[in-house]
């Protein structure tokens, strides 16, 4: 499984950070999503952060503990207990999309809503701006 | 009390009181304001009627500006990313009055990630400043350099100092230089318009706001309310509009959101391409009016008493770059739909110079010139930047009596624009500009701004169909009021509807949540075949409470809203008596009604006007002699420490 974003489609709701927030972390917080919406307010243009799940990850081989693995379905996840809080993979990622929660010191990404039938964002994206790679 | 502290979900449990004399800024607990349920304007008006002294002027530094989010702003609740504030306005006429105004965006959410549900200011600055939220600490800053910039120079510039992800409130030269209906902007569109609080922000020397935080919302039931929006809350047409002009095709919204956490499609937003080639997005009058030229036209209106001639659409890209102007600026939008009908009245009466200064409304450029003249109060722009009404008495005996009077009936409601008034903008026939006139005339401001799905819309069915309509109407008003007859198209038993859409205004303005998409009174349909079929339409009028409970965790009932949103109608009604609004100034509301309605061509006389009145205020409780609520309505509220104030303001108007 891995998500698709169109970017010229995302409008700025934040309805995704919302909802990743919400399910992962059980509050309504952007700053601990699991994803990021950037605007440029000179133009009008939306950018999004967020975890492609690369076949050849660059965290998962940046990982000194092997704390970043690949799930069965595909997403690219990281083991809290295994993780030395070394910064190895967010340094890695050229997405950048692997964030550090300073309250808890973890690292923190995005793992594709393990506990749902597909992604929260996927699921709550009123203008279909994030959907399921496998269903383009 | 305690309902409001910390860990109650949905808040954060502090607001700032800032102090513009003495650059005093002191923490408060939301808690010391209210034990209501609700914030947004409930809150608001909660402070305003303890703080704001009576017969101050809007621009006294005792005038408070009042930013309120509510317990569901931050959150994933559909449409809960606004905001309330309240105020006296400069724009009311005949006299400033405590009234209120929203806006959708960003801000509001980031304001309770900084750590506040909500800021009170007061005082007035020596010297022109901002106002800079960070992470629970708030600090007043110069603001020379950014003072005479436009709103989206303003936030660029602030952007650019303080960071891409903080959120902004602003005003324009408007503000600044104190146009009656000058506006606070956030974003490229988000406004409170309607209510000039610009024009106080900039009697204060407040050029903006800024926020930022990474604190989070509390959500007592995080899957109860993700199954709530997941279930009910995303890809879903908003009622009227929706259903009616949609045939089939993919539901998902295209065009642009105006607030956080809105995931309803509602129709009234567009992209428009600026004449520099810059795409923007625009809501409800931007949008619809560059839609096409037809739009227009529905500033046309005539009868026998009186011709209010069409505006004129000078083009796609034209009318967005004018439509910009007023963002950046800061002006109402609204205003240019009265003034321009009105300058095209006066050309068509041979009038083509005011005071010396020549009209052209229907040439762009000129029009563009006057936005600017407008906002730096410059010639004739500084006339009329006193608002019509204003404008009207000044100009008395120096125009034909005719335009006098249609400047007056362009904005008959205490100096706001006709809205949904049943004659000069939308179709609104029998029995809903009745409706439309009980709000009005007991209302702070132009109250339909914010009851498009509790009824007003409901128009657009009757007008389809009207059979059908009023068959299903019965259904739906038995069910929603115990009287099927609420909505037949009669002068009698539409207080009901008038005061369960007020309640229902206060309570989207305190959540808060958009009116375009709540409350759920028609249930969202695939399509117009489906309303054709359809026998009950009637909606989910439970989805806002069950938002709110898996947000709060507060069990509260109907009843309970209800009341909350009672009492905070009254305080606000309260807060007119003070200022002297009462039976008299509501019964020179009549004339208007007079008129006949475009949709239908019904019209009421005077008497007939007053038995509205009389069928409204009986049912609120209130006396028929001057419109305020009795002893006994007070009590039953909670508000019976004001009794011995109403009994005084009796004797003083006398």
């Amino acid at each position: 499984m891995k998500i698709h974003i169109g970017e010229t489609q995302c409008r700025g709701c934040e309805a995704c950070l919302l909802a990743c927030s919400l399910l992962h972390e059980g509050e309504s917080n952007p700053a601990l999503a699991r994803l990021r919406v950037q605007k440029d307010m000179t133009r009008y243009t939306f950018h999004l952060v967020f975890c492609r799940h690369c076949d050849q990850a660059d965290c998962v081989a940046a990982c000194p503990t092997a704390a970043i693995q690949v799930d069965g379905r595909g997403a690219v996840r990281i083991d809290q207990d295994a993780c030395m809080v070394c910064g190895a993979c967010a340094e890695a990622c050229e997405s950048g999309a692997i964030f550090f929660n300073e309250a808890l010191g973890q690292y923190y990404k995005c793992d594709l809503c393990p506990d749902l039938a597909a992604p929260a964002c996927v699921t709550i994206c009123p203008v279909s701006a994030i959907v399921l790679a496998e269903a383009l | 009390m305690n309902n409001l502290h910390p860990p109650a979900g949905g808040w954060m449990g502090r607001l700032l009181d800032v102090d513009l004399t003495s650059g005093e800024i002191t923490r408060r607990s939301t808690a010391e304001y209210s034990d209501q349920i609700l914030g947004g304007r409930a809150l608001a008006a909660e402070i305003a009627y303890r703080e704001i002294p009576a017969g101050i002027d809007a621009y006294d530094p005792r005038n408070r500006v009042i930013i309120a989010t509510g317990p569901l702003t931050g959150t994933l609740a559909p449409t809960s990313g606004r905001l309330l504030m309240g105020s006296l306005s400069p724009r009311i006429y005949p006299r400033p009055w405590y009234t209120h105004s929203t806006l959708g965006g960003w801000f509001g959410p980031m304001l309770k990630y900084a750590g506040f549900d909500a800021l009170v200011i007061h005082g007035q600055s020596v010297r022109p400043v901002y106002l800079e939220i960070r992470e629970g600490q708030a600090v007043l800053r110069d603001a020379a350099d950014l003072w005479g910039m436009d709103a989206r120079q303003t936030q660029l510039a602030l952007k650019d100092r303080l960071g891409q992800e903080i959120q902004v409130l602003c005003i324009g030269p408007a503000g600044e230089n104190r146009v009656r209906f000058a506006t606070v902007q956030h974003a490229e569109e988000n406004a409170a318009g309607h209510s000039g609080f610009g024009a106080v922000w900039g009697s204060k020397n407040l050029k903006a706001i800024t926020a930022f935080g990474i604190k989070g919302v509390p959500v007592h039931d995080p899957h109860g309310l993700w199954e709530e929006v997941r279930r009910f809350g995303t890809y879903r047409i908003s009622p009227n509009h929706g259903i009616l002009f949609h045939h089939g095709e993919n539901r998902k919204k295209k065009k642009p959101i105006c607030s956080q956490a809105c995931t309803f499609n509602c129709y009234v937003s567009n992209y428009g391409e600026t004449v520099d080639g810059r795409r923007i997005p625009g809501q409800c009058i931007g949008g619809l009016v560059w839609m096409s030229d037809h739009n227009m036209e529905h500033t046309y209106y005539t009868s026998d008493q009186l011709v209010v001639p069409a505006g004129q659409n000078f083009g796609m890209c034209e009318e967005v770059t004018l439509h910009e102007r007023c963002n950046s600026l800061g002006l109402d939008q609204w205003f240019r739909l009265v003034i321009q009908p009105w300058l095209i009245a006066c050309e068509a009466k041979g009038i083509h110079s005011i005071r010396g200064y020549p009209i052209r409304p229907r040439d762009v450029f000129w029009f563009d010139n006057l936005l600017d003249d407008l906002a730096y109060r410059r010639g004739l722009g500084d006339l009329l930047a006193e608002d019509l009404c204003r404008v009207m008495d000044m100009l008395e005996g120096e125009l034909p009596a005719e335009l006098i009077r249609l400047g007056r009936e362009l904005e008959f409601a205490f100096g706001f624009p006709a809205h949904r008034e049943g004659r000069f903008w939308d179709e609104e026939p029998l029995p809903f500009w009745v409706i439309s006139a009980m709000m009005y005339a007991s209302e702070s401001r132009d109250p339909t701004i914010g009851t498009h799905q509790s009824s007003l819309l409901l128009a657009d069915f009757m007008i389809e169909n009207r059979e059908l309509a009023r068959r299903q109407f019965r259904a739906l008003s038995k069910k929603t009021w115990g009287d099927e007859n609420c909505l037949e198209p009669t002068f009698e038993n539409k207080s009901p509807v008038a005061i369960w859409s007020q309640n229902q205004h206060i309570l989207i303005d305190s959540l808060p949540l958009c009116d375009f998409a709540f409350p759920q009174l028609v249930r969202s349909m695939e399509d117009r075949a489906e309303w054709e079929r359809s026998e009950d339409i009637s909606g989910d009028l439970d989805l806002d409470l069950r938002l709110y409970r898996a947000v709060t965790g507060r069990d509260c009932s109907h009843e309970e809203m209800v009341r909350a949103a009672e009492r905070a109608f009254t305080l606000e009604r309260l807060m007119l008596a003070r200022a002297g609004r009462s039976r008299v100034m509501e019964e020179a509301l009549a004339p208007h009604f007079r008129l006949p309605c475009r949709a239908d061509g019904t019209l009421i006389d005077a008497q007939g006007f007053f038995r509205l009145l009389d069928e409204y205020y009986t049912a609120r409780g209130w006396d028929l002699e001057y419109g305020w609520p009795t002893p006994s309505t007070l009590s039953k509220l909670g508000l019976a420490d004001a009794i011995p104030e109403i009994e005084r303001l009796k004797k003083e108007l006398i």
